[in-house]
């Protein structure tokens, strides 16, 4: 079956595309994958700044219902899994979730131990790196970042605070957002991939063994039969084909007369005898 | 053909340099068709070999001791995941147009081990980037076509040679065409 002249036309064809389709679906699935995680970290880190901005003024002053109350809101919109703003040493100053104010966070925790990982705690990290992903309490799949708050001359040479200008940072905030989008719009992008894929190698296989048929295959068997019919002394038309077909056709006809007028002058030579 | 093999007559004597060229051409054929087999058996062992070694990848090597930092630093910064998926891309590409070519030439070339040994390649620069379980599948789907490909190709070539070949053993022996030969199945 795997050697005759259909099966040689159509396996490395069907081989060759499923495999390279396959490996580029799987390679651009992986890299989209990246991208938009990346955008998901970006979209958080600039979230992250944007929430330290709009609280520096209450920090400023000093205004920590204020503070509450912004990062209250924050957590109750959609797709917000947590967010709080912990101090120095760890101790959580605010958050979305009451209960947690007033805990100490472990510096050997996702998220942390990238800083901590050294005697002395990094100040500076790559948005990437600050990112982590997991799965909470609620079992629901989160990306959480890490944006410091630094001490910026408005804080230490305010009148009212008492931080000192050599202290890099204050606090940090940590936002963690819901990867269920993410995590949808994967899953749709992977099935309209896989949809692509298969319509891709319907029409590449289909049209090369419709080709193949129509061109190839047709006219051989065609060819098949006119070499039975004129062996058998059934004179008929060359059949319809292409040039190649045509020309093979015709010498075979002209090899099967030869023959035939021999096998004629044969038989009237035995009949004289 | 006539019977006694080798287009001689029967009742002819056949003189000494005939049956030593006669021996001679059927050891050959016969070290031919082992040699054909053997293409085949190799072609095998790189398939198996690639199925352990992702076997190995699945689980990130994870049963092997990782290097020692100072080693990872002497081997520097791995290459970025897009250099190394385009130059995969770029592989199979090139693997699957050089198959065909070999097709169409009818060239019983192979490479199976050599492409092993660069699909081992993919696997420790994304394994060392760590990005393999994401990639794991694009260098077995890589792999699978082209030692895939390669083996279809083997078989089909090396198919039709033995029967060449037998065919010659079948004139030696003067034996029709495609009657079978316990010895030249060897």
């Amino acid at each position: 079956m795997f050697k005759s002249l259909t099966a040689r036309a159509i396996i490395p064809v069907t081989i060759s595309v499923t495999g390279f389709v396959i490996v580029c679906c799987i390679l651009l699935y992986s890299i989209m994958k990246t991208d938009m995680t990346n955008d998901v970290i970006r979209y958080e880190t600039n979230q992250a700044q944007t929430i330290v901005k709009s609280t520096r003024y209450a920090m400023r002053h000093d205004d920590r219902e204020s503070l509450g109350n912004i990062i209250n809101n924050i957590g109750t919109q959609e797709g917000v899994e947590h967010v709080r703003i912990f101090n120095k040493r760890g101790l959580i100053m605010f958050s979305s979730a009451p209960g947690e104010v007033g805990k100490l966070l472990d510096k050997n925790a996702a998220g942390c131990i990238e800083c901590h990982r050294g005697p002395v705690p990094a100040a500076t990290l790559g948005d990437m790196q600050q990112a982590r992903r997991f799965f909470n309490e609620k079992g629901k799949d989160v990306i959480a970042i890490t944006a410091p708050i630094n001490n910026e001359p408005a804080c230490y040479q305010a009148a009212c605070h008492v931080h000192k200008a050599e202290q890099k940072i204050l606090g940090t905030l940590d936002i963690g957002l819901s990867a269920a989008p993410l995590v949808n719009n994967l899953a749709v992008m992977r099935s309209r991939m896989v949809i692509f894929s298969v319509m891709v190698l319907l029409v590449t296989i289909g049209g090369v063994a419709a080709l193949l048929r129509r061109y190839v295959f047709i006219p051989l068997k065609s060819l098949v039969d006119f070499t039975e019919k004129t062996i058998q002394g059934i004179d008929q038309e060359i059949p319809p084909g292409g040039t190649e077909i045509e020309k093979l056709s015709g010498n075979i006809r002209s090899v099967v007369r030869e023959l035939n007028s021999i096998r004629r002058e044969n038989a009237k030579w035995k009949k004289g005898e | 053909m006539e019977k006694g093999g080798v287009n001689r007559l029967e009742g002819e004597r056949e003189t000494p340099d005939f049956r030593e060229k006669h021996d001679r051409l059927r050891r050959e054929t016969l070290a031919n068709i082992r040699k054909l087999q053997r293409k085949i058996t190799i072609e095998l062992l790189a398939a198996a070999l690639f199925l352990l070694l992702s076997i190995a990848a699945l689980s990130d090597f994870a049963f092997f001791p990782s290097f020692h930092e100072n080693i990872r630093a002497v081997l520097g910064s791995p290459p970025s995941i897009n250099m190394i998926s385009s130059v995969l891309l770029l592989y199979v590409f090139s693997a699957i147009l050089l198959i065909l070519s070999r097709m169409m030439s009818g060239s019983g070339k192979y490479g199976g081990i050599g492409h092993v040994g660069y699909l081992a390649g993919f696997y420790f620069f994304y394994h060392f980037s760590g990005k393999l379980p994401e990639n794991f599948w694009a260098v077995f789907a890589a792999g699978a076509t082209v030692l895939g490909l390669e083996g279809y190709h083997l078989w089909i070539y090396c198919s039709e040679e033995i029967e060449m070949e037998r065919e010659v053993l079948a004139f030696l022996d003067g034996r029709p065409a495609g009657q079978e030969d316990g010895e030249g199945n060897g």
